[in-house]
């Protein structure tokens, strides 16, 4: 009997500490996965965030990424942390697609990261309801991100963009070979009406007995390499709203708008796959770009943002391709984004925070992971003058693979050009996670496999998306 | 009766007398030590239930009625942050449970629809199949132990990667399913990717990782009694007769047991949303728990998040009690009366 009881009394302990150990521990601590310090950064790990005068303040940085992605940015913290005396930043590394989960989790305890990379889908939303400290980043700086990074919340500027990225068009340059086709245009002067980029998708386009659509006995069930894969992520489709006349919300991002125009020009892009027969069915749901077109080895040509430049030196680089300006409907344009950085309003080093991140967003400081491919520069100077230019593209291999001189025209003239880069919804409207992934991304996939029109689809969640808008 | 015999009579009456007396004196020293063993053994009991009740207590009941709080409460996440943006925590009273019903972003109808019309579809084939496969590996052939470990394995696979891996079999473009009806002359399939084949889809893969369905059908197969079949056989009861008349009333209660916990499992779907159809096409797999995770964790709306909680407990509730209250009369009882 004595062993019962002692058993239950322990049972009983085991439970009560289980308990206490769920309860709110006394010091800031986060459960995710922190970034695989570098040997430069293994010595000096200060783990107090309480800091005494003579010890360093621990400021936790998050961040998405693929693991090359975050192996760079690993090298630019290290550079930091060797240089500072009084700082330490050590990196929380969290997958994208559970990012705002995780923070708002930690939100809810209190404990969010001192500072991080946003997701845009959210920025405005966070900045709104407080989950963003208002401590200004660039305060004092004369030399800007350009103006179509600047988010923006009733005319107030929130947050920049911590580098620059716009859609334009990847190719594989073994299958243009192959076919004998010439490449595509990089240039927005030479730039492929949407019926000559669909023309030439065709020819790209083979099915296992070598017939390409529209000749006869072309299996459509069957085919062993497709011409086009264009991106059907929803935000990424309004750059063919756009360009097709129309748009998604009203200029103050308080309305939607998804106009005829936007509705045609949607649904010209599921018609590759429905009509044209030269695009695999791309739902939306998975992995949605470079890796299941180009990277996948079926595809000749893809849309996907300027950060495809880096999977030449992350894994794919026994696929040689190009880039070249995006096809257009009836206005020539592409759209820009890029996360902004963010100091978190549970920070209890807010200036701490402020300072590293000003030396993060800088070019200088973040140069591996533009030379690395993933991103663009954000000032303008990097785009105008040569020297600098040539500082990231020209000397970068990657760039230059592509090669440079098409880069520099379908990619940084185009990025130059305002009155072609247009800014991503998210820049100035506070919900589109909520408008776009959530309500209309889902549904759309009803359109992509035939079973609706885009209209039908829009027209059936417009409601849905007002009210998710506000 | 001689005097020999009444001699003995007596004797034993009084050896009885004797050992009754005896057993009475030993009867109530029992007794005593019986109340005291009782009382040990009951405070042993409460001390044993204490985890448990500890558990139910902070783990279930307290959540659950916090839950019921928050959604009369317009909580945000913005609320957490001190000395944030947002106005103070209001009570709303039920607005959050109107909310969820009229706002067409939510559409919470459909979400109850999908969820139960996938639930009941994974749980009835979900329960045939593994009887099926129960009932085979309960036979005796070769390699029974390799099939009962490839049955079982699908269960035990981490269920993200076993949805993604479902998704690249069943893509329509490239999947190895349709590669494959195509290689036969049928027409390929959308599967994931259309709002009326997803449904169907997702409980197929819900069936085949029902695994742990199956074991418990086979234990409960091997405690059929062997008797009541060779006597069937006897009486020239075929192999159907035999099966619908021995071995399901036997395993009723194993069904019921089965249904019970595949119901609750179903029911808690979310992760095919998560890892694959994020809710598409259309709403076809917008499931409670997914909605709910949206609304909380992406939409910060902790207050309608917590109004789906509780609805989604109800519904779970009412569909376990009509379970209940059935069950009386189709489950047999092991003490020989059929309560029908």
């Amino acid at each position: 009997m004595k062993t019962k009881k002692l058993l239950a009394l322990l049972l009983c302990a085991m439970m009560v500490s289980a308990l206490f150990a769920c309860a709110q521990p006394a010091a800031p601590a986060t459960e995710a996965t922190e970034a695989p310090a570098t040997e430069a950064t293994k010595a000096p790990a200060a783990e107090a965030t309480e800091a005494a005068p003579t010890e360093k303040i621990t400021l936790t940085f998050s961040l998405w990424g693929d693991p090359a992605e975050q192996e760079t940015t690993q090298k630019a913290l290290d550079v930091y942390n060797n240089s500072q005396d009084k700082v330490y930043v050590k990196a929380l590394q969290i997958g994208r697609d559970e990012y705002n989960e995780k923070l708002q989790t930690m939100a809810t305890a209190g404990e969010m990261p001192d500072c991080g990379m946003v997701a845009e889908d959210t920025a405005i939303a966070w900045a709104r309801d407080g989950l963003l400290s208002d401590v200004d980043i660039y305060a004092g700086q004369e030399n800007l991100p350009l103006d179509y990074l600047a988010f923006k919340y009733n005319d107030k500027t929130v947050g920049y963009s911590s580098a620059n990225e716009v859609l334009a068009l990847w190719y594989n340059k073994a299958m243009f070979d192959a076919a004998g086709i010439p490449y595509p245009p990089t240039s927005l002067d030479k730039a492929w009406t949407w019926d000559q980029f669909v023309e030439v998708a065709k020819q790209l386009t083979i099915d296992a007995n070598g017939k390409h659509p529209g000749e006869t006995g072309f299996n459509k069930d069957n085919i062993v390499q497709y011409g086009a894969y264009v991106n059907q992520y929803t935000w990424q489709l309004e750059v063919w709203a756009l360009s097709n006349g129309g748009s998604f919300f009203s200029p103050d991002g308080k309305n939607i708008v998804f106009d005829d125009a936007a509705i045609e020009g949607i649904q010209k892009v599921f018609d590759l796959h429905l009509v044209d027969n030269v695009a695999p069915l791309n739902d939306g749901t998975q992995d949605n770009g470079f890796a299941s077109s180009l990277g996948a080895g079926n595809v000749a040509m893809c849309t996907e943002g300027q950060w495809a430049t880096g999977f030449r030196g992350a894994g794919f680089d026994g696929i040689d391709y190009g880039v070249a300006v995006l096809p257009y409907m009836k206005e020539k344009v592409t759209i820009a984004t890029g996360g902004p950085l963010g100091v978190f309003a549970t920070t209890k080093h807010p200036a701490e925070a402020a300072e590293f991140l000003r030396w993060y967003g800088s070019e200088e400081n973040s140069m591996g992971t533009i030379l690395a491919g993933w991103w663009m520069p954000t000032k303008q100077n990097y785009y105008t003058d040569e020297t600098l230019l040539k500082s990231w593209v020209d000397d970068c291999p990657l760039r230059a693979a592509l090669p440079a001189e098409a880069y520099k025209t379908a990619i940084v003239d185009v990025a130059l050009d305002t009155n072609v880069t247009h800014q991503t919804g998210w820049y100035y409207t506070p919900n589109t996670f909520e408008v776009l992934t959530k309500t209309l991304q889902p549904a759309l996939v009803e359109a992509i496999n035939g079973s609706k029109t885009v209209k039908e689809v829009v027209d059936s969640v417009r409601d849905a998306m007002q009210a998710a808008l506000n | 009766m001689n005097q020999r015999g009444a001699c003995i009579a007596d004797c034993l009456c009084g050896r009885l007398a004797v050992l009754l007396s005896r057993k009475c004196v030993i009867d109530m020293t029992n007794k005593k030590k019986r109340a005291k063993i009782a009382v040990k053994e009951q405070r042993a009991a409460y001390l044993f239930l204490i985890p448990a009740l500890l558990g139910l207590t902070f783990i279930t009941y307290v959540p659950l009625l916090a839950v019921f709080g928050i959604s009369l409460t317009d909580l945000n996440v913005g609320h957490f942050i001190k000395g944030g943006t947002m106005p103070p925590v209001k009570y709303v009273g039920f607005e959050n449970f109107k909310e969820i019903f009229r706002n067409p972003s939510i559409d919470f109808l459909n979400s109850i629809k999908v969820t139960v019309v996938f639930a009941l579809v994974a749980v009835v084939l979900s329960i045939i199949y593994s009887m099926l496969i129960a009932m085979l590996l309960n036979r005796k052939m070769p390699g029974r132990g390799f099939f009962r470990a490839i049955f079982y394995i699908p269960y035990i696979l981490p269920a993200t990667a076993v949805m993604i891996s479902w998704w690249f079999l069943l893509k329509y473009d490239g999947g190895l399913i349709n590669y494959i009806l195509v290689s036969l002359g049928l027409g390929k399939s959308y599967f994931l990717s259309a709002a009326k084949s997803a449904i169907p889809s997702l409980a197929m893969i819900a069936v085949w990782t029902s695994g742990n369905l199956i074991v418990i059908f086979l234990a409960g197969l091997q405690n059929v009694p062997r008797v009541y079949h060779e006597a069937a056989e006897i009486d020239g009861a075929n192999a159907w007769q035999r099966f619908w008349n021995i071995t399901i009333p036997s395993m009723t209660p194993i069904i019921f047991y089965n249904l019970l916990m595949s119901l609750v499992v179903n029911l808690q779907v979310v992760v095919p949303a998560l890892a694959v159809t994020k809710g598409g096409p259309g709403k076809s797999t917008m499931f409670m728990t997914y909605l709910m995770y949206q609304t909380g964790f992406r939409g910060r709306e902790l207050g309608q998040a917590g109004a789906i909680a509780f609805v989604f407990f109800i519904v779970a509730a009412i569909l376990a009690f009509i379970l209940f209250a059935t069950s009386k009369s189709w489950i047999y009882d092991e003490g020989g009366e059929d309560k029908k």
